[in-house]
């Protein structure tokens, strides 16, 4: 009973953290859209305001799924019985 | 336990919130944004109309501006040529003083001139009569004779006032002019032999003896001098 | 500037309240809460909702001040708002609301179609209001940390005879902290009494056996010894020669076994007297322990054990508990089986029931965003409105966005356009999961982060607050923002000769 509930918590455990890998593509994905619009808005101040919406869109796709990998992580840490 | 339990879904409260939101938003439209945003519509309208009645005030400046600048323009333009005027009415009213005083001047030296002559007249008509007298003695004392002394006279006379035949002929106004100045007798005889009467008698020591006659451009020149220079240059 | 009472003074509140907060992390530890996904059910007994609902939860009594919070907010605008352009805003926080929603009103009349411009930023300014209060709720000090002081157990229903039981599963000991209040022993996990009692039994097993060896190792060296005895004669016959009486009779068996008993039993003493030192009750050791006089060994360890639960008694009752509570102390909480959940209640005060369930908080509010009910709720709010306001700017033309089959057979690509449409209509509910889980993992992963952070520097996770300040702002713009451009995009048809979607494509660019 007692190495059940270990190999339970070792599965769990071991889940999250490959479930958090994807969190990398949204790190990527943040980095490359941030990087862009800032450089744009260095090039092209004027237009700062256009830039920042969509890169805010941007950056909320790309973290969305970072976000699912999260998620999943959580429910596989406090919601799997 | 389901899935949708695991996760704390649960349809009551899900319906709850759903209906709250709905509240929320009929309420918050109503109370916040809707008056709100008529507030900020009608702020930003009012401040773009500023912004045209700004714009419309600068424009109107702008107007006033060149306007002034134009009315500034002409009344330069008309001070200068006020200024010209007065200029050119003084460069006329100098030259009309200076003409005046050139005149005035010119009137004074002729005065001045004429007074001169007549002195000098007045003295040649007293040296005259010395020169008849002198002449009569050296004449006497190179003759050895007497000549009468009214004959001699009239020599002297005619030595001075001998009027040339050439000069009968002039007409118009004539200018005699005589070594010394000629008596009135002597005068009214010149007149009456150039059958003239516009004349005018001047003195010129220089011409020695004899008359000068002048009219217009001819010249009748019947002087002393002259004929000592025709002689002079006879003899040589 | 109007000089007031508070300029200049705010510095040394800030101080105090820091001075403060370090005296209240001493006196009440933090501990790491159970940490659960659904929203902690108030205790039975609490709050009770109407039509069915069942218990109240802390995530919807949150939800509910964000609400009683957004009304507040909005009488209070219609009070000071001005009534026309011309007159300017009076100050205050009114300012600071009409700044922030001036500027919000810019960012979607920039995106917005003016036609559609009333719905979609009614929607855009809720959302945007509802998810970024619940998110910052998560900063509130306390949220994790105050709370009911409950039993944690487990519903376990037995499958033959139907009954529920209420089985104890992990959590803390709990200790008064002040003001009557109970607080959580963070340096004492809390062990069940049948656990106790094993570990005693065992812990006493295994001194028992250290006894046994040392009495048979002794009896062992006895016989090598002297070899007398009744039962060694071989090895006294093979060892007469080294035989010495007076060796033998300072080997004493008995001695030797009690002696390595008490050994055994002062190590495990001393365990457990650290984990009284740090607060904890000892539960029922001296119970056990006593079992040795049987065993005819004199006992003394038990007289500390008395003295230290009296110690702890009369601590207890100090703390505003009267020997009336202890007299009337109530059921046996683990004879109770009833399915009922009303009538299960442990009383803290009562020293037997305290000792005898693993206690955890919960906390009396916490972010409404952490629980998927919100965030499903506004999700599916803000798609079917999207839905609502595509017909009602396409009329049924909205739906051949999805069900694209009218180039099917007129242009090789049709069936292209028929699979896109399908994927739109798929990605239409995969967008409600999207809305639901991005702001329910960024502020419940928020939250955990803020509370572990709390645990581990205790005085100063201020760093942490301020990112979390930030995120808060940044998820309830991506929510509310999101909402307006999906909106916005539904207003637009994809097939330019629909007159409605040509204004609306104007109105977007």
């Amino acid at each position: 009973m007692e190495q059940a509930q270990a190999l339970i918590i070792l599965g769990k455990a071991i889940g999250a953290g490959i479930a958090m890998i994807g969190a990398l593509g949204g790190g990527i994905g943040i980095g490359l859209a941030v990087s862009g619009a800032v450089q744009a808005m260095g090039r092209n101040p004027d237009h700062t305001p256009t830039i920042q919406t969509n890169m805010i869109l941007g950056v909320a796709f790309a973290e969305a799924v970072a976000i699912y990998a999260l998620v999943v992580a959580l429910i596989i840490l406090f919601v799997l019985q | 336990m389901s899935p949708l339990d695991n996760l704390g879904i649960n349809p009551g409260f899900l319906l709850v919130q759903i209906i709250a939101f709905i509240v929320l938003y009929t309420l918050l439209t109503r109370f916040i944004y809707d008056p709100l945003v008529n507030v900020l519509r009608e702020r930003r309208a009012r401040i773009a109309k500023g912004l045209e009645d700004a714009e419309a005030a600068a424009k109107a400046r702008m107007n006033a501006e060149n306007e002034a600048e134009k009315i500034r323009a002409d009344a330069r333009a008309e001070a200068s040529k006020i200024i010209e005027e007065a200029r050119q009415r003084a460069e006329q009213v100098g030259k009309d003083v200076e003409a005046a005083a050139r005149q005035e001047a010119e009137k004074i030296r002729a005065d001045a001139r004429a007074a001169a002559a007549a002195e000098r007249d007045a003295q040649l008509a007293g040296l005259r009569d010395q020169v008849v007298n002198i002449a009569v003695a050296l004449s006497q004392r190179l003759i050895g004779g007497t000549l009468d002394a009214k004959r001699q006279k009239e020599l002297v006379k005619d030595f001075f006032a001998k009027v040339p035949a050439e000069a009968k002929s002039l007409s118009g106004s004539v200018e005699v002019v005589s070594a010394m100045p000629l008596e009135d007798a002597e005068q009214q005889l010149v007149k009456k032999e150039l059958g003239v009467d516009d004349v005018t008698f001047t003195v010129d020591p220089n011409i020695l003896g004899g008359l000068v006659i002048r009219a217009g451009d001819r010249v009748v020149d019947g002087s002393v001098r002259s004929n000592l220079n025709k002689l002079a240059s006879s003899l040589n | 500037m109007r000089k007031g009472f508070w300029d200049g003074k705010r510095r040394y509140v800030a101080l105090l309240m820091l001075i403060a907060g370090i005296f209240v992390a001493l006196r009440v530890p933090p501990v790491v809460p159970i940490i659960q996904l659904p929203g902690e059910k108030y205790p039975p007994g609490t709050i009770e909702l109407p039509f069915g609902l069942g218990v109240m939860t802390n995530t919807l009594m949150m939800s509910i001040i964000v609400w009683i919070l957004l009304v507040i907010l909005a009488l209070y605008v219609r009070s000071r708002r001005p009534k026309s352009g011309a007159e300017v805003p009076r100050g205050g926080f009114y300012n600071l609301f009409e700044m922030v929603f001036e500027g919000l009103y810019g960012f979607v009349s920039g995106l917005a179609p003016e036609r559609y411009f009333r719905p979609i930023f009614g929607m855009f300014m809720t959302i945007f209001l509802i998810v970024l209060l619940s998110n910052w709720a998560e900063l509130l000090p306390g949220i994790d940390s105050v709370g009911f002081i409950e039993p944690h157990y487990e519903i376990v229903v037995d499958e033959e005879t139907g009954e529920a039981q209420h089985v104890p599963t992990d959590g803390w000991e709990i200790y008064p902290a002040f003001l009557g209040g109970w607080a959580l022993n963070g340096q004492c996990d809390w062990v069940s009494p049948e656990a106790e009692a094993q570990a005693d039994a065992d812990a006493f097993a295994s001194a028992e056996q250290a006894a046994e060896e040392a009495r048979a190792e002794a009896e062992l060296e006895l016989k090598q010894a002297g070899g007398h005895g009744e039962e060694a004669t071989e090895a006294a016959a093979e060892e007469s020669g080294h035989g010495e009486e007076a060796t033998a009779s300072t080997i004493d068996p008995d001695a030797r076994a009690e002696e390595a008993f008490r050994e055994a039993e002062a190590a495990y003493v001393a365990q457990k007297q650290a984990r009284r030192d740090r607060g904890c009750y000892t539960g029922v050791a001296q119970i056990a322990w006593s079992d040795l006089d049987a065993k005819n060994f004199s006992d003394t360890t038990v007289e500390d054990d008395h003295a230290a639960t009296e110690d702890e008694v009369a601590a207890d009752a100090e703390h505003g508990e009267t020997t009336d509570d202890l007299a009337a102390a109530g059921e046996e909480p683990s004879e109770e089986n009833g399915g009922e959940e009303e009538e299960f209640h442990v009383d803290p005060n009562d020293p037997e029931q305290r000792k005898a369930w693993p206690f955890v908080v919960l906390p009396y509010i916490r972010s409404p965003s952490t629980d998927l009910n919100m965030t499903l709720a506004l999700a599916l709010s803000a798609m079917a409105m999207v839905q609502v306001i595509g017909f009602q700017a396409l009329g049924l033309g909205y739906l051949r966005k999805f069900f694209a089959f009218e180039n099917l057979f007129k242009s090789p690509l049709g069936a292209i356009d028929v699979f896109v449409g399908l994927l739109e209509l798929i990605g239409e509910f995969a967008k409600v999961l999207s809305f639901a889980f991005r702001l329910l993992g960024n502020i419940f992963a928020g939250s955990i982060l803020l509370f572990v952070m709390s645990f581990l520097v205790t005085v100063m996770p201020w760093p942490f607050f301020m990112l979390e300040f930030f995120v808060g702002i940044i998820q309830a713009l991506v929510f509310a923002l999101l909402t307006a451009i999906f909106m916005s995009l539904a207003t637009v048809s994809h097939h330019h000769d629909d007159e409605h979607g040509e204004h609306a494509e104007e109105g977007a660019h």
